[in-house]
């Protein structure tokens, strides 16, 4: 469905149907403040290989490496660093901002919908959307949680409204919502062009990653499929002028599709999860998306009534962005039942001539798989879990004795539920040769509980947690793990107490930023560990830092927020009660050198 | 990783304490008893659609990173324990954004809407404000 607010807008040339624009203004309470005249149009061939000092996707390129080329501030330098300006995100949901930056415009994505245009250089607004705030009708529409996402005046609720990125193509501005539709706004002038309602909220759908762009196709993956209900979760690709749909490829095999038997006997109305809640990336040259999915649901095999692999929850997708055809998968953990997501940013790296996929999952196994096949290349286990086993030819996990949940029986987890990882993104650095892994080191003792197998039940399913910390923290919660590519060997390790709550960012200087949940963003030397500058922010540092340069000036910037979820509240409030962290403050700091 | 067995025992001994702490306390009733009445647990209800339903939802069944607070799921996590426990759990940690900050009549309104979600039958009195007289209500099976 296309939610006419105006005509679809043609990206050159917006200032000639002021009058649409007008109308999309009145219908979609985007509140505009200026005009942005010096504007370029950006092409695929830009998102491939952006100029140096922009950030066009949401981890810098389609390759996701998190790494800026920008080298003016450097190792040498860092401790000069000052903030230069901020500007406060809206704390009405949770904020995990990954800022765009282009043509000196940072466009931020806010909690429930917010996007804002900036000028990077003094953080000046330039305009904002805000979308329509959902009827009454809406909000009391159905069962689903997330009809009630969005009372008037409502609070940072975990997770809640929360968009982590953004994708600009053409002269346009694309965003995936809460409420499951996804939305066009004239990079220019903040208005909406188009919305297209890709599911039913009431059904529990909704988004948290944003879209990507990928050879002129606009893809996007849905959450938000943990309840039972009459279909599953999914990833589409739109037309970007329009908003029509182009394809839909499930991320759970239906019962009549090949691997359909993976789910044992149950019906596709109990086929849950798989949701595809991060972002995904690109390779031009193979022209294949690699998307990854979450675990089955619920969570603990028994509970979900099948120990078959489940396919395809927690894998990795290679998908044909034209038609959304899966070239391959590779799944991680073939059945998992431990809330063990696989499901995190996937990093395209060629070593030693091969096209090489990274990524990570809560159990803190990162897996090296060749990007054209999905073969199995490589799996290192960094030591902190005690869940399975990973045979290192092949890449099989198998579970350690005693470690599949029985329904009521408590476990000794390590990680719990939280992972050893989680949505925030490593980065790789290619003059070391190393990844950047924001590591949380937790462990639970766990016990799995029964949930009804009915539409509209299902969910996780209960779970007892008494949360402890890693016997091999030395009462640590944070690390900073710096691995050698492709080796795997651990080049150095940087611990804090508070866990770290942002991604991290390389940078050609010599340089990894990350920002911890007790607010302190911090430089550190990318050879080894050292701290070579710290800042204290307004309250945790949340989403994914970037660095861009503007007339030849070199920023960084780091967003600040609450809500987030996956334990950004409880873990820290069990394992380390004294820190605390201001309850508001979302907002976005931008660092540079002095004059 | 065997380590962590033994270096976590005194983890378990603690939780195991608290657990057997839990199912001390002496009970006199259960939440099957009437213990709160049909117009607290609207007064509830209007609580939870201000502080609680953008987590937990309208249906009070909860997702990926927020409890169910209804069904199974529900007594999994709290059979056993009292309302006592319930009480201090949600003043202390909910709402996520401002732990603590209610009024304690609405905390206990809210608990009397759950009751009402759970099918808990109503009856001609309020739930207690006080965390002792809570304690004394058990979170049991149906009868």
């Amino acid at each position: 469905m296309i939610i006419k607010t105006a005509k679809p807008l043609d990206y050159p040339v917006l200032r000639a149907h002021s009058i649409f624009l007008t109308l999309a203004f009145v219908l979609s309470s985007s509140f505009s403040v200026a005009q942005i005249e010096d504007f370029t149009e950006v092409t695929d061939q830009m998102l491939s290989n952006p100029p140096t000092g922009e950030w066009l996707s949401w981890r810098g390129t389609p390759a996701a490496w998190g790494y800026s080329p920008l080298d003016q501030i450097n190792n040498e330098n860092v401790d000069q660093l000052q903030l230069k300006w901020s500007f406060a995100l809206d704390d009405t949901g949770a904020v995990q901002a990954a800022p765009l930056v282009h043509d000196g415009i940072m466009f931020i994505p806010s909690a429930r919908g917010v996007i804002q245009a900036l000028d990077a250089v003094n953080g000046d607004l330039l305009w904002e959307y805000r979308p329509t705030p959902p009827t009454e009708e809406f909000i009391n529409s159905g069962a689903g949680t997330r009809a009630a996402v969005l009372p008037a005046g409502a609070f940072a609720g975990v997770g809640r409204g929360v968009q982590k990125n953004i994708a600009i193509f053409g002269g346009m501005i694309y965003a995936a919502t809460e409420t499951a539709s996804i939305r066009a706004i004239d990079a220019r002038s903040g208005v909406l062009a188009w919305e297209t309602q890709v599911a039913d909220p009431t059904l529990g759908y909704f988004y948290t990653a944003g879209p990507i762009v990928a050879n002129g196709t606009l893809v996007t993956g849905i959450t938000g499929c943990d309840r039972y209900k009459d279909d599953v979760c999914f990833i589409t690709g739109h037309d970007p002028l329009t908003g029509e749909e182009k394809w839909r490829t499930s991320t759970v095999a239906r019962p009549e599709d090949p691997g359909g038997d993976t789910w044992g006997d149950l019906e596709l109305r109990f086929r849950a999860g798989s949701d595809a809640w991060v972002a995904g990336s690109y390779d031009p040259e193979a022209n294949l998306i690699y998307w990854g999915t979450a675990q089955a649901k619920p969570w603990a095999r028994v509970v979900r009534g099948t120990d078959g692999d489940a396919l395809y929850t927690n894998s990795t997708l290679a998908l044909n962005p034209d038609n959304g055809q899966m070239s391959w998968y590779f799944q991680h953990i073939p059945g998992e039942t431990q809330d063990m997501d696989e499901v995190f940013e996937n990093i395209l790296i060629d070593v030693d001539g091969r096209k090489s996929l990274f990524k990570m999952g809560k159990l803190g196994i990162l897996w090296q798989l060749d990007r054209e096949t999905g073969e199995f290349i490589k799996g290192t286990d960094i030591g902190y879990q005690n869940i399975v086993n990973l045979d290192p030819i092949t890449g099989k996990i198998t579970y350690r004795d005693g470690m599949i949940p029985r329904l009521g029986e408590e476990l000794n987890m390590c990680p719990s539920t939280s992972g050893v990882k989680s949505w925030r993104a490593m980065a790789y650095s290619p003059d070391t040769s190393a990844m950047y892994i924001p590591i949380t080191l937790n462990c639970a003792l766990t016990t799995f509980g029964p949930t009804e197998r009915q539409l509209g039940g299902g969910g996780t399913g209960p779970v007892r947690r008494s949360n402890y910390h890693h016997p091999q923290s030395d009462g640590n919660m944070g690390e900073i793990l710096a691995l050698d590519i492709p080796s795997g060997e651990v080049k150095w390790r940087h611990r804090t107490r508070a866990p770290f709550n942002t991604a991290t960012l390389t940078t050609a200087g010599g340089l990894v930023f990350v920002g911890d949940w007790n607010r302190t963003m911090s430089a550190l030397d990318a050879e080894n560990g050292d701290v070579l500058w710290q800042v204290r922010l307004a309250t945790s540092n949340q989403g994914f830092p970037i660095s861009y340069s503007v007339d030849g000036k070199q920023y960084v910037a780091m967003p600040v927020g609450t809500g987030g979820a996956s334990w950004s509240g409880s873990l820290p409030r069990d394992l380390a009660p004294e820190l605390s962290r201001p309850r508001n403050g979302s907002s976005i700091n931008v660092f540079a050198l002095p004059e | 990783m065997n380590n962590i067995f033994t270096k976590c025992k005194p983890a378990i001994l603690l939780y195991s304490s608290l657990c057997a702490l839990s199912i001390s306390y002496a009970q006199s009733e259960t939440v099957w008893d009437g213990v709160y009445s049909s117009l607290q647990a609207e007064l509830g209800e209007g609580v939870y659609n201000n502080a609680c339903i953008s987590c937990h939802g309208k249906d009070l069944g909860g997702n990926s990173n927020s409890p169910g607070l209804v069904g199974m799921g529900f007594m999994f996590l709290w059979e056993g324990r009292t309302l006592g426990e319930f009480f201090e759990k949600i003043r202390e940690e909910m709402p996520t954004d401002r732990p603590g900050q209610l009024p304690v009549q609405d905390y206990v309104d809210v608990i009397a809407y759950i009751m009402k979600a759970n099918s808990f039958p109503a009856g001609d009195r309020e739930l207690p404000l006080e965390v002792e007289a809570l304690t004394a209500i058990a979170i049991a099976p149906k009868p």
